[in-house]
């Protein structure tokens, strides 16, 4: 069997093959191909292999659909592709990859954002001082392990 | 899914599923679902352990494929196709008979009978649960592996949920990604409403029970509810009103017998067959009959006194049937008739 990939490799020189994702569709209507590709050439241009497709619009079912060829993405990954921070964290959400620490990071920030605005939300009219001078609102005070 | 669950379903799959005739859409993409002809007989040494007989034994087929019929005139009839100028072709009695042959042998192809299971156990597996992730997103994320070669059964497709929670895609979900990423000709994303219950009643009432089976087989998998409630219905609706004639010389018609024989409503077929004189065909449906229920009064009267033809119908009609009468009036007529004609 010809083994091309490994030549398609070797023969670029400084650059690497990327797994990422490709802009397609139309006007307010996008659409990505999961693509592997020189990481030199242009977003949309000539590529290697789709190895999967995203659609970021949610279908009448509620559901995003992402399709994945495994089986060639193990292939590229084992070629020595490197897969780009977008398509890393779908592949984490899919249970391929272990869950993205910025998943993980950005979650934990909005839970935080979200209980500051509920408690901004639930804020009593008391202000409490401490010796120095600073006045805040007693909630949040009492509240400063789930803010921190 | 159990993995006593698996080889079991897949040695059923291949032994059950037909390779499609010539009318049945998606036959190219056969071949990479996992379907064929399998040799069987890992399936049947199985099945020889349960004492009760399959759909797919052996003898079940041969005996459900002679009731079927072979009428060449119903089979190819003209379909819906593109229209070209009839051919005429000048032929010895010889070529005659090499073209009539050849043509038995594609309608015993067509007639070759679409699968029996029983329903799908519905998928309820939990991969991961990140709970973390809950609020992050309002949409849930199903990704499908799109990989060629893998048959579609053995397909990983699985559900991110807003709740963080990962789990394995139901049933209808899987049909419709599958139907998605590799579509199959005949088959739509979104089920036609002819398949809603008062839709069903309106093309019985037109007779049209064939066209409605064949639909259901090109859109629904074997064993999901679906297709097994339109069958139901179907044959139902076939008993209820007698028109065992519509199915006979299809390949639905070894469907229908199985459902009535495991139901035992075998009376109403029974007087339609004495009625159009298929003595044969009726023998053959009691001897199904006892097949499936060894312990039987009938069947241990017939094993006791080695009876045949007429006189194994008797037998049958006094101990095993409701619509005694119905039958012996039946008989009579057809003695009547074969007396009469001798008579000439």
């Amino acid at each position: 069997m010809v083994h091309l990939a490994h030549l398609l490799m070797k023969n670029y020189h400084g650059g690497h093959v990327a797994i990422r994702m490709a802009l397609g569709g139309c006007a307010n209507r996008p659409f990505f191909r999961i693509v592997a590709a020189y990481n030199k050439r242009a977003r949309d241009s000539k590529y290697l292999e789709q190895v999967g497709c995203y659609d970021p619009l949610p279908n009448s079912h509620n559901e995003k659909l992402v399709g994945l060829n495994i089986e060639r993405i193990k292939h590229w990954i084992g070629c020595g592709a490197h897969v780009t921070k977008p398509v890393e964290k779908l592949l984490g959400l899919s249970g391929f990859f272990p869950l993205h620490p910025m998943t993980i990071t950005n979650a934990e920030r909005l839970r935080k954002r979200r209980a500051l605005k509920a408690i901004a939300a639930s804020e009593e009219e008391t202000p409490v001082t401490c010796w120095c001078g600073f006045t805040e609102s007693k909630a949040r005070r009492d509240n400063y392990d789930n803010l921190v | 899914m159990a993995a006593l669950g698996v080889p079991r379903w897949r040695c059923l799959w291949r032994r059950a599923a037909a390779p499609l005739g010539l009318r049945r859409p998606g036959r190219a993409l056969l071949g990479s679902r996992g379907y064929g002809q399998d040799a069987g007989s890992e399936a049947d040494k199985e099945k020889s352990d349960v004492t009760k007989p399959c759909f797919t034994d052996e003898l079940v087929q041969r005996l459900l494929s002679k009731m079927t019929g072979l009428d060449l005139q119903k089979i190819f009839r003209p379909i819906k196709q593109e229209l070209k100028p009839p051919t005429y072709k000048l032929m010895t009695e010889k070529q005659l008979a090499e073209a009539t042959r050849k043509a038995i042998k594609e309608a015993k192809e067509l007639l070759k009978m679409p699968p029996v299971l029983s329903e799908r156990e519905p998928i309820d597996d939990v991969l991961a649960e990140d709970r973390i992730l809950e609020g992050t997103e309002t949409v849930k994320y199903v990704f499908t592996d799109i990989t060629y070669s893998t048959p579609h059964r053995e397909r990983f497709i699985v559900v991110r949920e807003p709740s963080g929670v990962l789990r394995k895609a139901t049933w209808e979900e899987r049909d419709r990604m599958i139907q998605v990423y590799f579509p199959r000709e005949g088959r739509k994303l979104v089920p036609p409403p002819i398949f809603k219950d008062e839709n069903l009643m309106t093309v019985f009432r037109e007779d049209r029970h064939e066209d409605v089976l064949n639909l259901c087989i090109a859109q629904f998998e074997p064993d999901s509810a679906n297709y097994i409630r339109v069958h139901h219905q179907t044959y139902e609706d076939i008993d209820k009103h007698a028109k065992y004639d519509l199915l006979r010389s299809t390949r639905h018609f070894g469907g229908m017998v199985w459902y009535l024989v495991n139901r035992k409503k075998t009376d109403g077929l029974l007087i339609n067959m004495i009625q159009r004189n298929l003595m044969d065909d009726a023998t053959c449906l009691i001897n199904l009959y006892h097949m499936l229920y060894p312990d039987c009064q009938s069947a241990k009267a017939a094993k006791e006194q080695e009876v045949h033809g007429i006189d194994l119908i008797k037998v049958f009609m006094k101990t095993e049937s409701k619509k005694v009468g119905y039958i012996e009036l039946a008989l009579q007529a057809y003695q009547e008739a074969l007396a009469s004609s001798a008579a000439l």
